[in-house]
């Protein structure tokens, strides 16, 4: 019965299913107000499962060598990605119910839908692709020491709690992290890591559509991009679903939760529409400068209690 | 004297033996067919036969001159199997037995003042703590002594012989000593002196976690920037090491336990990648990374045992590498506090987590260049095939452990080889059991939606560079430039410099040190009347003294 339970938790909700709902609703979101900045209509709000349907009836074309890993590294990446959104979203259901230090668990997790996409990439024989694959392991390089001190930064904060359901218990008895000095700087840098680690502009040099022809993607067609997009969907409702967790936890009603989540999109999008591609050496030099220094300050400041 | 008092078996040491032996075992299969027509077949497997059972007899003795007479042994053996590699062999074989001989003699100095200080050689009979003032005698005791345990495992500073050695030596003894016995070794002795010898100050806790905390960052900095498979693999076997000296460093329960634990997943899959990189070698004859790529569909058990096991390093749940680098991490945040030395901790616990971010971006260089990514000269390599089974099955078997120590952390490897040598204490969390099954069942529905999907077709086509023709010679991207941008990042490049010259090796340093040899050697002319003079002089002296 409690496997049963936790299979219907993974598969259903508020993993797999709910999270991909989720996931392609946010993605209308961005498409409609992204389509509205630029004087455009967008498209109705079932554009992107229609889309999905369709690419995942199509003809697979796969190059010569590697298919093993190029058939299987989507479902990896699809498979973590919505692993997190189940842990995330039980979490915030019971939080005193979660299993000891998920934190890390969710960490590790959030790094392998780009572990996938460089597999998937390096599978594919392509010179384009392999320059994709170098592009995103450089980005997961450059977001993951700011992303790791912002996370640590939070974790000292609710008193070294690496489980969920404490980090957001924390928050009810003390108020949000995100409204003191060192939970405001960490906020902040996590806001750019976030867009890095969802391959958004202006920090998508890996997917590059006028240089490299969608870089790591550009092998993939049918069920495997398909899925590559189901990813990426997943992961725009699971990414700032972990930094309303973290950050701004202390009332996790579903309204909340909603309004929440959809305040972090909109920041999100105006990042996209307003900036240019960086290139990835921009990119990494960004990341360790900026993000990194206001993250370090955000862990002194969160280790001197502030 | 009692035979028992010699050897004692206990919970430490017990699996450390078992994992020797299975490595041994594994060794030996494999170099039945790896050094098949190498010369000096004797000596190999005589030297690898000594090695096993000294190796075996330094964990299981509980005396420590007995144990410093293993460990010599095991040193003298190291720098005879080395030595049997190809060219440059004999240059690495003296380094290394240069920095492990010289540690193995601050060793004897360390037992010396141990027995002074406790008045036994028996490693049961002496409990010295570190916590008092009037320690300074014990503080140096176990530094000495916790020199030869970083030399034979590898942690910085007396790191350098590990990257040499797995360049020069026979894959199959890299494989066995500095990748997976030495490992167990080293770590091995460093928590039976931590845990049961010395009782540690908070002051040499931070020092071993500072000590870890730079071994992971630095060596894993190196590895990121290497262009041979072996070399690289090297530098991993070192940056490993600070997770678990980071892990006993914490002195928590389950610090200390999910660094045992690293200890033995360690050896598990380094030896599994030095194996694999046997198999390359013995393939292509080369292991240089931009002279290969593409091996993945002509060597597919090899690519798979590589595959896993790089998941099983970097961390990626649900494998092994990822349980006990999550215990670690579970110890480090455990002494989390306000304060400097809370800083200090907070830079180990970030050194640990972003290092294993570095060693993910390696080994994705080191898949993409040695197996995926465009195959390198097409006509060489049409005529590779999977090696014999002698050869694929031990990386096979030691993925395959990667993977069952990682679902069943809990159930097997924890349960019967970690807890009880801490007692009672019980780990909860990541029951991997219900989560990985999930993860399987929806794999498995993948790869039958694949097959059964009769409406979606399937085809095989040339990869697609806008339009041009693809040749794959002039358009390869190898993955030795995968991290240049990080290399050209201002204080980096710096850095990575001055680490090519040699100036962080202590073998290196060491050499400007007994610089004051050379008036030594100006004496030894070889001429007669020079060292009458001398004795001339010395007799003087002493008859002055003696006056």
């Amino acid at each position: 019965m409690e496997i049963l339970k936790s299979v219907f938790n993974y598969l259903v909700f508020p993993g797999l299913l709910f999270s991909v709902f989720a996931g392609l609703m946010a993605g209308w979101i961005d498409r409609k107000v992204s389509a509205r900045l630029q004087w455009r209509v967008g498209p109705p709000w079932h554009q992107n499962f229609t889309d999905i349907i369709k690419l995942s009836g199509k003809e697979t074309i796969f190059p010569q060598g590697g298919k093993f890993t190029f058939l299987l590294s989507p479902f990896l990446g699809f498979l973590s990605a919505s692993l997190v959104a189940a842990i995330l979203g039980w979490s915030i259901l019971n939080p005193d119910k979660s299993f000891s230090s998920d934190l890390i668990v969710v960490l590790y997790l959030l790094l392998v839908p780009a572990v996938a996409i460089i597999l998937g990439a390096s599978a594919s024989r392509n010179p384009l692709a392999s320059v994709g694959a170098s592009r995103e392991m450089k980005m997961v390089l450059a977001y993951e020491l700011p992303f790791i001190l912002a996370v640590i930064a939070m974790i000292i904060k609710s008193s070294g709690a690496i489980q969920l359901g404490k980090v957001i218990n924390h928050q009810l008895f003390f108020g949000s992290n995100v409204f003191s000095f060192s939970g405001f700087l960490a906020f902040v840098s996590i806001i750019f890591c976030m867009q890095a680690k969802l391959g958004l502009v202006p920090f998508d040099a890996s997917e590059a559509e006028q240089e490299i022809m969608g870089g790591a993607l550009i092998e993939y067609s049918g069920l495997g991009l398909a899925l590559f997009k189901l990813t990426k969907a997943v992961m725009l409702y699971t990414m700032p679903l972990f930094v309303i967790i973290l950050f701004i936890g202390r009332d996790l009603s579903p309204l909340f939760v909603i309004l929440k989540f959809v305040g972090i999109l909109v920041i999100i999008i105006l990042i996209k529409n307003t900036n240019p591609r960086l290139r990835i050496d921009q990119a990494m030099r960004f990341f360790w400068r900026v993000p990194t220094v206001l993250s370090v300050i955000a862990v002194v400041l969160a280790i001197f209690g502030k | 004297m009692n035979f028992f008092q010699l050897f004692k078996l206990d919970s430490l040491n017990g699996f450390v033996v078992l994992a020797i032996g299975f490595f041994t075992v594994l060794a030996l299969v494999y170099s039945s067919k790896f050094m098949q027509a190498k010369r000096g077949l004797v000596q190999y497997y005589l030297y690898m036969v000594i090695t096993a059972i000294c190796a075996i007899g330094a964990v299981l003795t509980n005396n420590l001159v007995l144990l410093l007479f293993f460990w010599g042994i095991l040193g003298l053996t190291l720098y005879l199997l080395v030595n049997l590699g190809g060219e440059g062999a004999n240059l690495a074989a003296k380094k290394t037995f240069v920095i492990v001989g010289g540690t193995d003699a601050l060793m004897l100095l360390g037992i010396s003042i141990l027995y002074f200080l406790s008045g036994s050689i028996q490693m049961d009979e002496i409990n010295i703590s570190l916590t008092g003032n009037s320690s300074g005698l014990g503080l140096a005791a176990y530094l000495l002594i916790a020199a030869a345990c970083f030399a034979k495992a590898g942690a910085m500073p007396f790191h350098s012989w590990i990257p040499d050695c797995a360049d020069k030596a026979p894959l199959p003894v890299v494989a066995y000593l500095p990748a997976a016995v030495d490992k167990l070794l080293g770590i091995y002795l460093l928590a039976r002196i931590s845990l049961y010898l010395f009782v540690l100050s908070p002051a040499v806790n931070m020092f071993l976690m500072i000590a870890g905390a730079v071994t992971i960052i630095a060596a894993v900095m190196m590895a990121l920037i290497q262009h041979n498979m072996k070399r690289l693999l090297g530098y991993h076997a070192v940056s490993q090491v600070g997770y678990m000296l980071l892990g006993i460093g914490t002195g928590t329960a389950v610090g200390i336990a999910g660094a045992i634990f690293h200890m033995l997943n360690n050896s598990i899959y380094k030896q599994c990648f030095f194996l694999a990189a046997g198999n390359v070698e013995q393939k292509t004859g080369t292991t240089e990374l931009n002279k290969l790529g593409g091996l993945a569909k002509t060597m597919p058990i090899t690519y798979i045992s590589c595959l896993f096991a790089s998941f099983s390093i970097c961390g990626i749940p649900p494998f092994n590498g990822f349980v006990s680098k999550w215990m670690i991490y579970q110890g480090v945040i455990e002494r989390l506090s306000s304060g400097f030395n809370g800083l200090i901790v907070a830079f180990c616990l970030v050194a640990a987590m972003f290092g294993s971010s570095l060693t993910l971006a390696s080994f994705m260089k080191l898949i993409h260049a040695v197996f995926l990514g465009q195959r390198m000269n097409q006509q060489e390599n049409k005529e590779i095939s999977e090696v014999k089974w002698q050869m694929w099955m031990p990386p096979a078997i030691l993925a395959l452990i990667c993977v069952v120590f990682g679902v069943f952390a809990n159930q097997i490897p924890l349960r019967y080889f970690i807890q009880p040598i801490l007692g009672n204490i019980v780990f909860s969390g990541w029951y991997a059991g219900v989560t990985t099954l999930i993860i399987m069942i929806a794999l498995f529905s993948g790869v039958v939606i694949f097959y059964l999907n009769t409406k979606t077709v399937y085809r095989k086509d040339q990869a697609f560079v806008g339009g041009e023709a693809l040749d794959s010679d002039a358009h390869a991207v190898t993955g030795t430039e995968f991290y240049n941008t990080v290399k050209d990042i201002g204080l980096m490049r710096m850095v990575y410099k001055k680490a090519e010259a040699g100036v962080f090796d202590i073998y290196e340093q060491g050499k400007k040190i007994f610089r004051v040899s050379d008036f030594l050697r100006f004496l030894h002319n070889g001429i007669m009347p020079t060292y009458l003079i001398w004795m001339l002089l010395g007799m003087l002296g002493l008859f002055f003294f003696l006056r």
